[in-house]
């Protein structure tokens, strides 16, 4: 068994690399020293501390450091980037930027505007004004079947509560009790382009998704650039702001453009195809302009339309007077898009709900 | 439990079972046998996952007990059904005077009408059962709440009857597998050990298919395994697993190749390769996979 200090030093600094180690844990990894060879002690540590995936590049590295001897069976992480801690980088809260108080009809009027105002075009204050309103807008998520049953009116016979009753009237079933599937939001899944002139847009959605489907879970964010980042953890906290500065940040040199197909492919190995995607409402939200080969991403594209309930992708640049999905990329991604929006503005998020909301409804091309 | 001294003990008894655990997890297996813990399996679909708790409930000469897991599983599907339509039946004799009354109305709600689900099964059963909870991740967050209940003191309370534990005190050993369609619960995971299956190494590869398919012979056997590391390596939606290993062997060595051609791999690809797209992208590069 390896010495307590030692156990609790390597737990540190496991912890300081982003890993969720608690004392118990620590402790179960010293008695798994005290059961395995010495040179078991990697896989000793492996299997205690360590509770997913992505996690294991980190527990390699540390470990490398803390022990010095690397074990000859170490692999190579996974090309999903791992979720570190992210401490205060980028801009202020939304809600830091409280506008001084002013008469009702300037207030009205100025939410006449933004709600029109492209937002790219918005100052850092307009922004946060943005922010409070797109907190206001309702998203649905269109509903499917799921396994579990409730009582309703019509059905199939419920046997446990018809037998209950039955007891009331001498075992005789008189009153039978029906139940019926019940109906769950699906979940809807965000690919959020975070480069260049898109990270504008992007910040909205994710705030517009972060602030309308809150109450429900079964939401996930991923931004892409030139690599595939998982936002959803992130999501719970007050992290939110920091990661995106910091997935925008790891894309700053790619200002022409993004590897759309190599993201889409990353997402829908990694968690698309697993289950993720399946049965969702996935929203993309891109200019389209891809760097890579076009053909990866209708190819890809094609895929996730196999595998999702329906596909939106959202635009900006499709406001633009006269706009003709010229980009290769969406020009190869658009004909396995259900619902094609601009989703530049308020106004655009609005519409964009809407038709998120009724995607179970028909399939609507625009 | 502890019949086995160390880790490699044990990675011996499971390859009398025909499964060949690497290191790793053998090492994760022993500690969590030894150490009564959970361990939760995660890898590419193929890799044997379910096969670990197969090959473990024969070597530890125990009941293997599976819990598919799926989205809106529910207490009624995992732990215990009243058997309604008897309770029913058993209620109108009661009344129609055939049963004694008295002794019979407490019977209502006992054994014989209580439809014993995996969980509950586990259980009773304690140290003598394996608990495979099988694709934890199709179930809901609210069932994994539940069953981080049920795993925590291996007790259930069925309102009618009482808590319900095993005879002797002792817990199933459980293993938990996910493929990540989404994260699982904290608290769970902080409950279990863990350890990630990699795909096996091609000579690994080739010795699992020996294991399984004797009849494929050394030769075909490493043909296959070097084949299906080339098809790994060609970032496919679905690459190969050893379940695909083994069936792709077994098609070739019936049809009497003794390695891998490129008509043999022509006509038998489907065993392998499981996605449209897959096979396009491999049909056109077949020379290379079969050398």
């Amino acid at each position: 068994m390896i010495d307590a200090t030692e156990a609790v030093g390597f737990g540190r600094a496991l912890r300081s690399a982003g890993l969720d180690v608690e004392m118990r844990r620590v402790a179960a990894f010293r008695e798994a020293t005290g059961r395995v060879r010495s040179d078991d002690l990697y896989w000793a540590g492996r299997s205690t501390l360590v509770s997913r995936r992505d996690e294991l590049a980190v527990y390699d590295r540390v470990f490398a450091t803390y022990f010095r001897g690397a074990p000859e069976e170490r692999r190579a992480g996974v090309a999903v980037p791992v979720r570190r801690r992210v401490t205060g980088i980028g801009s202020a809260a939304p809600g830091s930027a409280e506008p001084g108080p002013r008469s009702q009809v300037a207030a009205a009027s100025s939410v006449e505007v933004l709600r029109r105002k492209s937002f790219a075009d918005c100052t850092p204050a307009e922004l946060a004004a943005v922010h409070r309103l797109l907190a206001r807008l309702r998203l649905l998520a269109p509903t499917r079947r799921t396994r579990r049953r409730r009582i309703a009116r019509r059905g199939e016979p419920d046997l446990r509560r018809t037998l209950r009753r039955a007891f009331r009237t001498g075992a005789e079933p008189v009153e039978v009790v029906w139940r019926t599937r019940r109906r769950r939001p699906r979940r809807i899944v965000f690919l959020l382009d975070v480069s260049g002139s898109m990270a504008a847009y992007s910040r909205a959605l994710v705030l517009f998704a972060h602030a309308a489907v809150r109450a429900d879970r079964r939401f996930e964010v991923f931004a892409f650039g030139t690599r595939l980042t998982r936002l959803t953890p992130a999501l719970d906290t007050l992290r939110l702001d920091a990661a995106l500065s910091r997935a925008t940040a790891a894309v700053a040199d790619w200002e022409g453009g993004t590897r759309i197909g190599d993201s889409l492919r990353a997402f829908l190995d990694g968690f698309g195809h697993p289950g993720l995607a399946r049965g969702a409402v996935v929203v993309v939200c891109s200019d389209g302009l891809e760097v890579g080969d076009p053909m990866l991403v209708g190819e890809q594209m094609r895929r996730l339309r196999r595998l999702a309930h329906r596909v939106v992708w959202i635009n900006p640049l499709k406001a633009s007077p006269g706009y003709e999905p010229l980009a290769r990329g969406m020009a190869a991604a658009l004909p396995h898009v259900d619902v094609f929006a601009s989703g530049h503005n308020l106004d655009s998020l609005a519409e964009v709900a809407r038709a998120i909301e009724s995607a179970g409804l028909r399939r609507a091309r625009a | 439990m502890t019949r086995f001294e160390d880790p490699e003990s044990l990675a011996v008894a499971l390859r009398s079972e025909s499964y060949l655990a690497d290191h790793g997890l053998s090492v994760a297996l022993y500690l969590a046998l030894t150490m009564g813990r959970p361990l939760l399996l995660e890898g590419e679909p193929g890799v044997g996952k379910t096969e670990v708790a197969r090959a473990l409930a024969r070597v530890l000469d125990a009941r293997l007990i599976r819990l598919q897991c799926y989205e809106g599983i529910d207490a009624a599907q995992a732990i215990y059904e009243w058997d309604y339509a008897r309770q029913l039946l058993y209620a109108r004799l009661l009344q129609s005077g055939e049963l004694n009354a008295e002794a019979a109305i407490h019977r209502l709600y006992d054994e014989p009408f209580l439809q014993e689900r995996p969980l509950l099964a586990a259980i009773r059963a304690g140290s003598r059962a394996v608990l495979l909870v099988d694709e934890l991740d199709r179930a809901d967050d609210e069932f994994e709440a539940f069953l981080l209940e049920a795993l925590s003191d291996f007790a259930v309370t069925i309102p009618e009857l009482g808590t319900v534990r095993s005879d002797d005190g002792s817990s199933p050993v459980v293993i938990l597998t996910s493929n990540r369609t989404r994260e699982l619960h904290d608290a769970l995971k902080r409950r279990c050990f863990y350890h990630w299956i990699d795909f096996p190494s091609e000579e690994r590869e080739a010795e699992i298919v020996m294991l399984h398919v004797p009849e494929a012979g050394e030769r075909l056997s490493r043909s296959v395994a070097s084949s299906i590391a080339r098809l790994r390596g060609l970032e496919l939606v679905k690459p190969p697993g050893a379940a695909e290993a083994i069936d792709w062997a077994g098609a070739l060595s019936r049809l009497g190749f003794d390695e891998v051609t490129e008509a043999g791999a022509e006509a038998t690809l489907g065993l392998a390769i499981k996605n449209r797209d897959d096979l396009d992208v491999v049909t056109a590069r077949l020379s290379e996979i079969a050398r």
